[in-house]
């Protein structure tokens, strides 16, 4: 009896430890996740697109993702898409027209905190 | 017996120290002081508990490295996403005034769709500070430490994206914020 019941907390204390480790994981905010309205920057103003700004190009990337989404999920023609980005893209940046499997950014050279700092507050 | 001058000024001094520690436990214990959120504090102790709370960040985040790749789009991208699950709904987004949780929150969450820039700090200073914000959080401003689910690399994600949140508009925040499913698990 002692036995089950330690068995039983343990498989609480499991499942809570395995919940409590996927609360953050990006992909729990894909079920009420809202879709890039990349139609507006149809409206932008082309002219004042600078293809160098960072901005530009993460705009650029996650329409480029998400119309790849769009045609692995319906298995559309990629034509009209390839069409449409032809308008917005810039003609010889490369960054924007990669695919989303080249998306991964690098690690930084230094990113974490020094010891000192963590430690320190 | 007479006691001698040094002696009897620093048991008077003693003697207050003991009054004003007495008077200020009894204070505490009081229940006096206000706490409800809706009544602010009073000028010395929001003096008092800013400066402690800046000099306190100022400290502990001026050792740590930023990233040399800060500015990459990549990581703008990665952390607009979490930008709008995590903190828009405190502070806020671009062409939102006030929600229910910033009009709650005392101290006020800073609105960080408009302010370019807090405390004057280099960019440098500003990224480091806000770094070590959003891992440890701080006690009593209902901003929570997120470093205990997320890594470092995740939180840069979401430095970067402050960075250029004041100079969206609302049209390329929803692109940017957007979770796009991207099969590579940028996202």
């Amino acid at each position: 009896m002692k036995n089950l019941i330690i068995t039983i907390l343990t498989l609480f204390s499991i499942m809570a430890l395995a919940s409590t480790a996927q609360a953050h994981d990006p992909k729990e905010h894909m079920k009420d996740a809202e879709k890039p309205n990349c139609a507006a920057m149809k409206d932008m103003d082309h002219s004042k697109m600078d293809m160098n700004d960072p901005v530009m190009q993460a705009m650029m990337k996650q329409c480029m993702a998400s119309m790849h989404g769009d045609d692995e999920a319906s298995e559309a023609s990629p034509g009209d898409h390839d069409e449409h980005m032809k308008h917005d893209a810039p003609p010889n940046d490369d960054e924007t027209s990669a695919a989303p499997d080249d998306n991964h950014h690098e690690k930084p050279e230094a990113s974490e905190e020094t010891p000192g700092a963590e430690h320190s507050h | 017996m007479t006691l001698s001058k040094p002696f009897g000024c620093i048991r008077c001094l003693s003697v207050a120290a003991i009054v004003i520690g007495l008077g200020g436990i009894g204070f505490v214990y009081s229940g006096l002081y206000p706490m409800h959120a809706d009544v602010p504090h009073n000028d010395f102790t929001y003096w008092v508990l800013e400066t402690l709370r800046e000099r306190s960040i100022d400290r502990a985040s001026g050792n740590i490295q930023v990233p040399a790749d800060i500015d990459s789009s990549d990581r703008l991208l990665a952390g607009g996403a979490d930008y709008n699950d995590m903190c828009a709904g405190c502070h806020l987004s671009p062409g939102q005034k006030d929600s229910d949780l910033s009009l709650g929150l005392y101290p006020a969450p800073p609105n960080l769709a408009a302010a370019p820039g807090e405390h004057g700090d280099e960019p440098t200073q500003q990224a480091q500070r806000r770094f070590w914000i959003i891992k440890h959080g701080i006690k009593g401003s209902g901003m929570p430490a997120w470093g205990s689910g997320h890594d470092d690399d995740r939180i840069w994600n979401m430095v970067a994206f402050l960075e250029k949140l004041p100079a969206l508009s609302p049209e390329q925040y929803q692109i940017l914020s957007a979770r796009a499913e991207t099969g590579d698990g940028h996202h």
